[in-house]
């Protein structure tokens, strides 16, 4: 295993600018995960890492060696695919052992690594069984095995769990958890889901438009995110947003008002009057107990009730929704108009750059 | 298509639910059956009859078969004719389908530049009518034009030139690399197509497992192409033993030099036509035809149960 | 990344010099086709120059045969044909796709017997059919034995194409209540559009390039198509080199015209169907 970092790198298709210098640096044994939106640049910079693509400027180093310039049978890296890719004419072994044979590894050597893995991923039975014949959830192991047997220093995941259904997305999810703790390997994981980015990651980035937005531990990024898109992205339901505004500042407190919320005061530190701001609150941190600190009154449009938790959509004042996570059995009717309250420690500003001014905690 | 029948047309009663169906595959089947089954099985059932003195027909059996397969008047010439496709498909086999496959895999490889533009031209051949092309090669390749043999000469092979078209060893071979060189195109599109339906992902994973190009192609493309090459061939295999148009084109009926170049196509032909040498002759023209029929069907037949059973279509 | 380059200049070296041997010959033909006879045998690489350039053969070729009418003849066969394949095999192809009755796979598997079989052997029946029919030596019998030889593959495309159009499609029609026939004509129909290009390559360039049914089926010159014209032409002019290369052009240049205007949509035609 290995450390792996990423220096400056820039990526352009044609006119097209789709990644802007990016920085990450990613220690030995650590599990990262690249997360954002479609089109975000993560899948083409799993792939830049990987040497599919090569970048238009920037620097790739792998265990401390330049590997920019180097092919990726050269990188000694693994990669899983979002499709598996595995090859159609070939039984499970011969999928495992294929790429083996053209790195010079010897044939005792390969049928050890096989059955390791095969003993790993539970995949002893299927070894002679053609693609076709299994199910999704089986080629992904094979494909992951593929990935094992070739003992690399840094693990690329493309979004493996995109094409499972619910249920096995779980367990594949603790099944890959499993064999990081096992390998102690060095994993870059892509994935649209941001619950996998939490769940899986010791430190993840958060990518938009070809930058990273925010790399951190989970927590960190729930806590502190950086900007309103970091803070948009993680955490579900996403935070709501309150557009304010300073109305004064007197006596090291600073009063804001917004056309969805009650006047809420906050210690001033460096806000000054006539600054626009957004408020940032999660659904979860919303009650209907009473708090000091930020108020928000609405009508109740819509009760989602998924049990232990329930989720309310509010119609507020500007018009806009709100979403308010409530625990417990009793929930409040639709078509009532009730005011939500939240600790102010719990409250996020961004400015008008929708960067961070202060942070929850 | 194994869902449900609509319930609209379960229901349907099973006069109007038969005129519908008369109406759609009632002209393309009567169509079909006409002119292409009909006269094929009517072609095979005057294949048992010979022209008698008074210019009608009698029934006799296979004796044209027999005398087709055996009597020297006509044996002679079947076998040769018979012979000489199956050299003309071997050439086809031999040069047409491994340039083809070279060619698709070239303009197959990621970001190359130019693509359509040769694929274009490349297939610019197969456009053309034989008749153009046999009469130019003949053009070209004619010693008294002299273009063949100043291009040989250009490249130092000039003593490798010969009236390739009018020796009766070279004839046949040369007629069929001019064939080839029409028609690569087809198994080149048809295996290119094929090439393109290989997903990108599998192609990375290779060059992950740490593949050269070369090795991609040779491990990982061309058996999930094998099906492809086998529909090329069974399709080849059919057209070189329904070939008629370039021999005739270049050679006439004869198919000369010495019936050198004489295939079952061209015989046929002269058989039932008739030309200088004799009189047209429809029995045996039938005979022959069904010969030829019975030929390509074993081809097929072979190809489907060898052949396509051990191949496998696979999805992706 | 020199090794990369390197390997890329190869690639496109064996490409282009393979495509030098592909329109090598055509080229050659079409060149000299505007030389005197004298520069042809000269210089037979060179491309015509104001000396030597001639259009002889191309004045012989008009006044000695009928080009105009060996054209239109193969326009109204190969068009004529084309469209009936298209429509008596679009329905076809919907109804053994759409309903599927008793016998309707074996009605498909004896209608693709067709693509494997060639129509040619048939040709003492179909001559003798023609001659009774009073059809000896007309376009008619050109039309109707090329959609019996189109049809089978035709069927074939079509299906494959009705079948990824979507179900809903015609489900939404039948709650509607529309007749099944209008709904073949007016849903289905156009949405097969993008199947014409791939029928028209495996039908049309067959049809427009065979000389053994006109050889067969057309003896006067009125007739004849452009293909057995030009056949009959050559063999007739042999020596004369002018008109000789003049006629090999005129059928050459109509062909190589509309192939480059439509290139695309036919390689993606062929592509297209024939993945299977």
């Amino acid at each position: 295993m290995a450390n792996l970092r990423v220096a400056g790198l820039h990526k352009s298709f044609g006119s097209a600018k789709v990644l802007s210098d990016i920085d990450l640096d990613i220690a030995d044994g650590e599990f990262v995960v690249l997360v954002g939106p479609s089109g975000c640049g993560k899948s083409t910079l799993l792939r830049m890492i990987a040497g599919l693509d090569a970048p238009s400027a920037g620097d790739i180093f792998i265990g401390g060696k330049l590997v920019t310039a180097l092919a990726p049978a050269e990188r000694k890296i693994a990669m899983v695919f979002q499709s598996y890719a595995l090859y159609p004419h070939m039984n499970v072994r011969k999928n495992m052992t294929f790429g083996l044979k053209f790195t010079g590894v010897a044939p005792a050597e390969r049928a050890r690594r096989v059955a390791e893995a095969a003993r790993m991923l539970r995949l002893e039975a299927l070894l002679d069984r053609y693609p076709r014949d299994l199910s999704g959830g089986q080629r992904q192991r094979v494909a992951i095995g593929r990935a094992i047997v070739r003992e690399p220093a840094v693990f690329l995941f493309d979004e493996p769990l995109s094409n499972l259904d619910a249920a096995l997305r779980i367990s594949t999810r603790v099944e890959i958890a499993r064999l990081h703790r096992l390998l102690r390997a060095t994993i870059i994981y892509v994935t649209h889901d941001q619950i996998e980015a939490m769940t899986l990651a010791d430190r993840i980035a958060v990518m938009s438009q070809g930058r990273i937005e925010q790399a951190g531990k989970p927590l960190d990024l729930y806590y502190a995110p950086a900007n309103l898109f970091v803070a948009g992205f993680i955490g579900s339901p996403a935070m709501n947003f309150f557009p304010a505004e300073v109305e004064s500042v007197a006596g090291g407190e600073a009063r804001l008002s917004g056309a969805a919320m009650a006047p809420l005061v906050l210690p001033a530190d460096g806000l000054a009057k006539g600054a626009k701001l957004t408020v940032g609150v999660r659904p979860e941190h919303l009650t209907l107990a009473d708090e000091e600190g930020f108020a928000a009154e609405g009508v109740v449009e819509l009760v989602e009730r998924l049990g232990e938790a329930s989720f309310a959509y509010v119609r507020r004042a500007d018009d806009k929704m709100m979403v308010v996570e409530v625990r417990g059995r009793e929930t409040p009717e639709p078509g009532r108009t009730a005011t939500f309250r939240a600790p102010a420690r719990e409250l996020h500003l961004f400015d008008t750059e929708g960067r961070r001014i202060k942070g929850a905690g | 298509m194994a869902e449900p029948l609509s319930q609209v047309v379960a229901s349907m009663p099973r006069r109007r639910f038969v005129a519908l169906m008369a109406l759609f595959l009632g002209p393309a089947v009567a169509v079909y059956t006409l002119f292409s089954i009909w006269p094929l099985l009517a072609t095979m059932g005057l294949a048992t009859y010979a022209s008698d003195a008074s210019g009608g027909y009698r029934f006799v059996g296979f004796a044209n078969f027999i005398s087709l397969f055996g009597d020297a008047v006509w044996s002679k010439p079947f076998w040769n004719a018979l012979t000489n496709n199956l050299i003309f498909f071997a050439v086809h086999m031999l040069v047409q389908n491994p340039i083809g496959v070279v060619l698709a895999g070239l303009l197959s490889l990621p970001g190359l530049k130019l693509k359509g533009l040769y694929r274009t031209l490349i297939f610019l051949p197969t456009m053309l009518s034989v008749v153009i092309v046999g009469f130019s090669w003949n053009l070209i390749l004619s010693p008294l034009w002299g273009v063949a043999q100043g291009a040989l000469k250009a490249v130092g092979l000039g003593a490798w030139f010969a009236p390739w078209l009018g020796l009766p060893s070279t004839a046949l071979v040369t007629l069929a690399l001019i064939s080839v060189w029409q028609f690569v195109g087809i198994p080149m599109m048809l295996i290119y197509a094929a090439l393109l339906n290989i997903p990108d992902e599998l192609v990375d994973a290779a060059r992950v497992d740490g593949l050269g190009h070369l090795r991609i192609f040779l491990h990982i493309k061309l058996p999930l192409v094998l099906p492809t090459i086998g529909l090329v061939s069974i399709l080849t295999f059919v057209g070189n033993f329904n070939a008629f148009d370039l021999i005739y084109s270049v050679k006439g009926a004869l198919a000369g030099p010495n019936f050198a170049s004489d295939i079952l196509g061209t015989f046929f032909y002269r058989t039932f036509f008739g030309n200088q040498l004799q009189l047209g002759n429809p029995t045996m023209g039938a005979a022959v035809a069904t010969a030829m029929f019975f030929i390509i069907l074993a081809g097929v037949c072979l190809y489907l149960f060898l052949v396509q059973r051990r191949m496998r279509r696979y999805a992706f | 990344m020199l090794a990369a380059r390197a390997r890329v200049a190869a690639v496109h070296a064996v490409l282009i010099a393979y495509c030098a041997l592909a329109i090598g010959p055509i080229l050659l033909v079409v060149m000299n086709s505007f030389k005197a006879r004298n520069a042809i045998f000269g210089a037979p690489l060179a491309p015509p120059s104001a000396a030597t350039f001639s259009l002889i053969g191309y004045e012989k070729v008009f006044r000695a045969s009928h080009v105009g009418v060996y054209f239109a003849n193969s326009l109204i066969v190969t068009l004529v044909s084309m469209a009936l394949v298209l429509l008596f095999g679009a329905m076809a192809a919907w109804a053994l796709t759409e309903y599927r009755f008793r016998g309707s796979t074996a009605l498909a598997l004896y209608l693709s017997i067709g693509i494997m079989v060639p129509i040619r052997l048939g040709s003492v029946a179909i001559l003798t059919m023609m001659r009774s029919a009073g059809l000896n030596d007309t376009l008619t019998a050109l039309i109707l034995v090329y959609i019996a030889q189109g049809l089978p593959m035709s069927i074939f495309i079509l299906s494959e194409f009705i079948q990824q159009i979507p179900r809903d499609l015609r489900d939404a029609a039948r709650c509607d209540g529309v007749p099944e026939t209008r709904i073949f004509f007016e849903v289905i129909a156009p949405l097969l559009r993008p199947a014409i290009a791939t029928v028209a390559v495996f039908t049309i360039v067959p049809i427009w390039n065979d000389l053994w049914f006109p050889l067969i089926l057309t003896s006067s010159d009125t007739t004849h198509t452009i293909t057995l014209g030009v056949q009959q032409f050559l063999g007739q002019y042999i020596t004369d080199w002018n008109s000789v290369l003049a006629a090999l052009s005129m059928a050459i240049l109509p062909v190589v015209a509309i192939y480059v205007v439509f290139s695309r949509q036919l390689i993606s035609g062929l592509t297209a169907g024939a993945v299977k």
